[in-house]
């Protein structure tokens, strides 16, 4: 993957050392020259609007235990600013680079986002608000809104790509090809024509997108709650997901004084550390305990100075609560009193290490008997001295399960072989959950559920066999799509893009989708890297459009905190399926070295042998050899002989080589052992 | 599966041997297929050579009218072409002093002289459109204001022809002390009990050193690194620095600085550059070195061999601007609050004396200004940081200084004064930052440079090209070589008729340089 890294810091560097010498020579500025004309005092007229709406930042941190014996960190830090019309071009705390992105490229609403790891719907939730907004498919998702006119939305949407790369150090410039990204009609967002759409499914993450994204705000994570972002600890959670979501409406006719608002939300699952073996209570294990330092290794000192807020929720859901309201009546005597009006800060079941500050109770739906709670810990009132740390400690086993998805949305791959295969979306009801078909039939007995799919071209999907399975069995397909979409990949241009709206029964158990598709070849120069590994295709996203990922909580709220705001938006329950690897046909790219490799091996013996042959000389070499063997004997025997020859005043007889031989080959034996025995003798001292 | 590569050192040989025997094989295709890319549009060499050699031997030097106006001076004792001879001559004195820089005038300069003595006008030239005796009523035993005094002599030196003429005005009077003064316009006046020759030196001086080479001395920016962009556009970066945010947080009214106090400057600089203007307040950035407490001035010093290392590059997220694209330049300028830790913060010069400005420049990046908080003194054990708003009085003091270091920036000088071999002439600052003579300066400077540089890309991409002819060389960038070459021409002819505010077009030499690589 390509990694950017742009630092301007470095030239400059450079460039203020090379140029210190300069400063030394030259003059102190000594300056104090003019007197500026000071024009009326004009900005007392619109003085009264622009106190009203001004610059803010709030931070939050929302933490919610887990079925799983995970915990879930998910902060969330907004800065807004009033529109340009009415507030001007100057901020104070708004990141100067993305209001001159949005200014630039006219984007009315923009989402990215980095993950890493998948968020496991069945067990961490698929019903939240959190879960709708913040669980996202792995690696990088963008899509974004622009307020220009149709025919320059694709360059629009380029030169964003390439700012984007260029203030995340991401490869997000790799979806600037009209191959890489999709113009989704009404399945997605609802915007007509001017939203583009990309995945870069492989993109990896890591601190380098982190660190710009957190220069972003403006205390970065030098205070407040970006202060427990330590890198180790986040990214050694089971999910990540960074996330930045603008939305400006500097741009059009509308006369709303919202402006810009940049949401920027980092969603962390991490494990809580349980040191030794899991804590036992009555033969079920106990959830683990954790505190901010135990998960984050670190505290929070203090606020941001500049949010205006700056709070720390921990979020009991629903199904935890019933619970607790359970094992609370099996352990005590049973009390008619709602958890509401309980210590929070030491009960029965579980201990805090701070007793909240308020506690803020979901307002009761009708299908909900039970109701989640939030509580919440102001950061303000700690300093240097006085960190917060909340803890939460569990003294009786809890077992819940997570709000689930109306249904269980995956895909996967059928078929075998590199020609062709087939794409499968299952949605499965989960037994164990009754609320979706509640919600369902009161509505009425159709479930409707929309599905928006990118592949790229290389997989050529038959769109016509589209065949839907509803518990097991065909169905007509046109019975059961409400609408659909597609525009069918082109090669090299463009890829294809489903849309529909699937209509199904109440009560429904299982439902697929199958697609089938031929697999495209590729140009030698398009592979990636690696291209064994195989391609991703894109998730799908699944949206439950008849129900509302929100929570509204008790409207004695007198100022509205953005976190909270976020839980209750008003948004569809959205889930994504898995990425699929597709094993393409991918050419033996080693082909040409091993034919080269082989032709001249064959090459170099054919003409090394002719060569041989043609310079050989038979009878030369054969008396060459005799001569060699007459004079090859031992050099001490050659001496020996020599010596003798010497001493007895006769001519140097050749001797006979046997009779010689067998005590050298006993020196030779002997050094052998020798030198054995002294290897081992080392190795045995150098591994003691 | 990919095989190892060979490291039997007999197999590499035989490779060896069989990639010749291929060469030879297959050598008349690969000749072919060589043949056929080559580059699709060569560049006109002839051409670029010719106009990097004609920019390179000689500096680009512009026709450059002066004038002179004696008041008062007896009329028997030189003719006006005499004095106009002189003047010549001692310019010419002035100007063999200092080597011809890139965007001076050139040495055949028209000196036009006017004699007016009681309502008696002589003059040489024939296009003077000086109003003879218009200073008859002038009273000059008063003493003046300079600023007054320039506008009245820019309504009468008003001339509707277009023509830059630079005009020197001498004017004796009764009173012992001359002044010299340079308007912000393009004329300088004389004023006091002087005698031609002495008048006829300082004007020549004032021409060659002042309206010619912008006053500068030695140790100021060189042209050549004048902070403009190739597409002659700057971004003004202002940024507020918080250093520490628990302590306080001051925050500013940049708005309503940009519109009174920098607008002006923007307009003025228009003919020269376009400039954008942003601003930024950060928090938490802490200067990289550390300063020490002295008693003695009662304030914490940071001295001059640390200045490379305040800026904290690590810390300070400046950030290019998405409005800088390409070949802009961006220079910052930044506001620097010291924590409570470090205040007051006193830049120390090499002499040991306190910076009166309190900030310094960086070439090429931009100005630092430390701004130390009234609050500073008084003990601050809040538990709460306070918001505090940088008063206007105070943002007005601070965009002087900013002022100045961006004059310094382009290489002029920021005192208001300037000392020649003759004396010392005061330069009337502008409301608006730069008189009108200094950006004439500054707009000779450069498009010489950019002509300069212009030449040695061509010319080297022209070098490039020849010496690889495989190289391919795309069409458009082929129709870039041809705009830049044509633009190039097009200035040169330009600057020598006098015409430099059209040297803008430059910057598509970079752009293809940029493109081949």
């Amino acid at each position: 993957m390509f990694k950017c890294c742009l630092h301007s810091q470095l030239q400059f560097r450079s460039e203020t050392s090379l140029e210190s010498d300069h400063l030394m020579g030259s003059r102190e500025p000594i300056v104090l020259i003019f007197l500026i004309l000071i024009s009326t005092y004009e900005s007392s007229a619109k003085g009264g609007i622009a106190e009203e709406l001004n610059e803010e930042f709030t931070e939050g941190l929302l933490l919610r235990p887990l079925p799983d014996r995970k915990v879930l960190a998910h902060f969330h830090f907004q800065s807004s600013v009033p529109p340009t019309r009415i507030y001007g071009r100057h901020h104070h705390l708004f990141p100067k680079s993305i209001y001159q992105l949005v200014n630039k490229f006219r984007v009315r609403e923009m989402e990215l986002s980095f993950t890493q790891g998948r968020w496991n719907y069945e067990r961490w939730g698929g019903y939240d608000p959190i879960s709708s907004s913040s669980a996202k498919p792995p690696g990088v998702e963008l899509w974004a809104d622009f307020d220009v006119p149709l025919d320059q939305v694709d360059d629009s949407w380029r030169n964003l790509t390439h700012a984007l790369s260029g203030l995340f150090c991401a490869s997000i410039n790799f979806l600037e090809h009209s191959t890489s990204y999709s113009a989704p009609q009404w399945s997605f967002h609802s915007f007509a024509g001017k939203l583009r759409y990309g995945t870069l499914p492989r993109e990896a993450v890591c601190t380098e997108n982190l660190t710009p994204w957190l220069k972003l705000l403006p205390c970065r994570d030098k205070a407040g709650l970006s202060a427990l972002m330590d890198r180790p600890s986040i990214y050694k959670g089971y999910y990540h997901s960074q996330r930045l979501h603008l939305t400006s409406d500097d741009f059009g006719t509308a006369k709303s004084n919202a402006g810009t608002m940049l949401e920027q939300t980092l969603t962390v699952v991490l494990q809580p550390n349980t040191l030794g073996a899991r804590a036992m209570v009555s033969g079920k294990t106990l959830q683990p305990s954790w505190s901010l330092n135990s998960l984050f290794g670190r505290k929070v000192h203090g606020k941001c100075s500049v949010s205006k807020s700056s709070n720390v929720y921990v979020q009991f859901e629903q199904n935890l609560v019933s619970e607790l309201k359970e094992v609370r009546k099996k352990s005590e005597a049973p009390e008619s009193g709602i958890l509401i009006h309980d210590d929070f800060g030491n009960n029965t079941i579980f201990e805090m290490s701070a007793s909240p500050d308020r506690v803020v109770k979901e307002v009761e739906n009708l299908q909900k008997e039970d109701s989640s709670i939030l509580l919440e810990f102001l950061v303000e009132d700690y300093n240097d001295s006085k960190p917060f740390d909340l803890g939460l400690r569990w003294k009786l086993p809890v077992v819940w399960s997570c709000q689930q998805a109306p249904l269980h949305a995956s895909r996967f791959l059928m078929g075998s072989g590199n020609e062709r295969g087939a794409i499968a979306i299952s949605l499965k009801s989960l037994s164990s959950n009754n609320t979706p078909t509640v919600g369902c039939c009161e509505k009425g007995s159709q479930l409707r559920i929309n599905i928006f799919q990118v592949v790229p071209w290389y997989v050529k999907v038959y769109y016509h066999t589209l065949k839907v399975f509803i518990d097991g069995e065909l169905q007509s397909t046109m019975e059961n799509i409400e609408k659909i979409h597609i525009s069918p990949s082109e090669d090299k241009v463009s890829p294809g893009v489903m849309e529909m709206i699937l209509r199904l029964p109440c009560g429904v158990i299982t439902a697929a989708l199958t697609l089938e598709f031929d697999k495209g070849f590729l140009h030698i120069d398009e592979y990636p890297p690696d291209a064994n590994q195989g391609f991703d295709i894109p998730s799908a996203v699944v949206s439950f459009t008849d129900f509302q990922a929100s929570a509204s909580f008790e409207d004695n709220l007198l100022n509205k905190l953005p976190i909270l705001n976020e839980l209750q938006e008003r948004k569809h329950v959205i889930s994504y399926t898995e990425v699929l690897l597709v094993p393409l046909t991918t050419p033996d790219f080693s082909m040409p070295y091993n034919v080269i490799t082989i032709t001249c091996t064959v090459f170099a013996l054919y003409f090394g042998s002719l060569l041989n042959v043609l310079r050989r000389r038979v009878g030369e070499e054969e008396r060459r050899l005799k001569s060699k063997a007459a004079k090859k004997k031992g050099p001490l025997t050659s001496l020996l002989s020599k010596l003798s020859a010497k001493l007895k005043g006769r001519p140097v007889e050749p001797p006979e080589t046997p009779s010689t031989s067998p005590s050298l080959i006993n020196n030779k034996l002997v050094l052998k052992v020798i030198l054995v025995a002294g290897i081992a003798a080392g190795w045995q001292y150098y591994f003691r | 599966m990919i095989y190892p590569p060979p490291l039997n050192l007999v197999q590499f040989s035989f490779l060896a041997i069989s990639e010749q025997y291929l060469s030879i094989l297959t050598q008349t295709p690969i000749r072919l297929i060589n043949y056929r890319f080559r580059y699709r549009s060569p560049p006109p060499f002839r051409e670029i050579d010719d106009l990097s050699t004609a920019i390179e031997s000689s500096p680009i030097l512009f026709p450059c009218h002066f004038r002179a106006v004696f008041v008062n001076f007896d009329p028997n004792s030189y003719t006006a072409d005499q004095l106009s001879i002189s003047v010549q001559a001692h310019m010419a004195k002035f100007a063999a002093k200092n080597s011809p820089a890139c965007g001076t005038c050139a040495s055949n300069v028209t000196v036009s002289v006017t004699l007016d003595s009681n309502s008696n006008c002589i003059s040489n030239g024939n296009n003077v459109d000086w109003k003879c005796g218009a200073l008859n009523e002038f009273k000059f035993a008063e003493k003046h204001e300079d600023g007054l005094l320039d506008e009245d002599f820019a309504s009468l030196l008003d001339n509707n022809s277009g023509a830059k003429v630079y005009t020197v005005v001498a004017v004796k009077t009764e009173q012992e002390e001359v002044r010299a003064v340079v308007g912000k316009y393009r004329h300088a006046w004389i004023m006091g009990r002087i005698f031609e020759e002495e008048a006829i030196e300082k004007i020549a001086e004032i021409f060659v050193n002042v309206f010619m080479n912008g006053g500068k001395e030695e140790g100021l920016i060189h042209g050549e690194f004048m902070p403009l962009g190739a597409d002659g556009r700057i971004v003004l970066s202002f940024n507020l620095l918080n250093a520490d945010p628990h302590n306080w947080i001051y925050d500013w009214d940049f708005q309503e600085i940009d519109e009174n106090l920098l607008s002006p400057v923007i307009d003025a600089l228009k003919p020269l550059a376009d400039v954008s203007v942003e601003s930024q307040v950060l928090y938490h950035t802490p200067k990289s070195s550390f300063s020490f407490w002295d008693d003695r001035l009662d304030s914490y010093i940071f001295s001059t061999k640390d200045l490379p290392f305040f800026v904290n590059s690590n810390e300070w997220h400046l950030d290019t601007s998405v409005a800088a694209g390409g070949l802009s330049k961006i220079l910052q300028f930044v506001v620097y609050v010291p924590s409570a830790k470090e205040c007051p913060l006193q830049l120390q010069l090499p002499n040991g004396e306190i910076s009166t400005t309190n900030g310094f420049i960086s070439p090429m990046w931009g100005g630092i200004v430390v701004w130390n908080p009234s609050a500073c003194l008084t003990d601050s054990k809040i538990k709460h940081p306070l918001r505090y708003k940088i008063s206007s009085e105070d943002s007005r003091k601070l965009f002087e200084v900013f002022m100045g270091q961006l004059r310094q920036l382009f290489g002029l000088k920021s005192d208001g004064l300037f000392v020649g071999a003759s004396g010392t002439s005061i330069l009337l600052a502008s409301e608006r930052g730069f008189s009108e003579w200094e950006l004439d300066v500054l707009s000779r400077q450069h498009s010489c440079f950019n002509l300069l540089q212009c030449g040695t890309t061509l010319g080297s991409l022209s070098r490039l090209v020849q010496s690889l002819p495989r190289m391919i060389i795309m069409d458009d960038i082929g129709k870039q070589v041809k705009y830049s070459l044509e633009a190039a021409r097009l200035t040169l002819s330009n600057a020598l008729l006098g015409i430099y505010d059209a040297s803008a077009g430059m910057f598509y030499s970079s752009a293809i340089w940029m493109d081949c690589n």
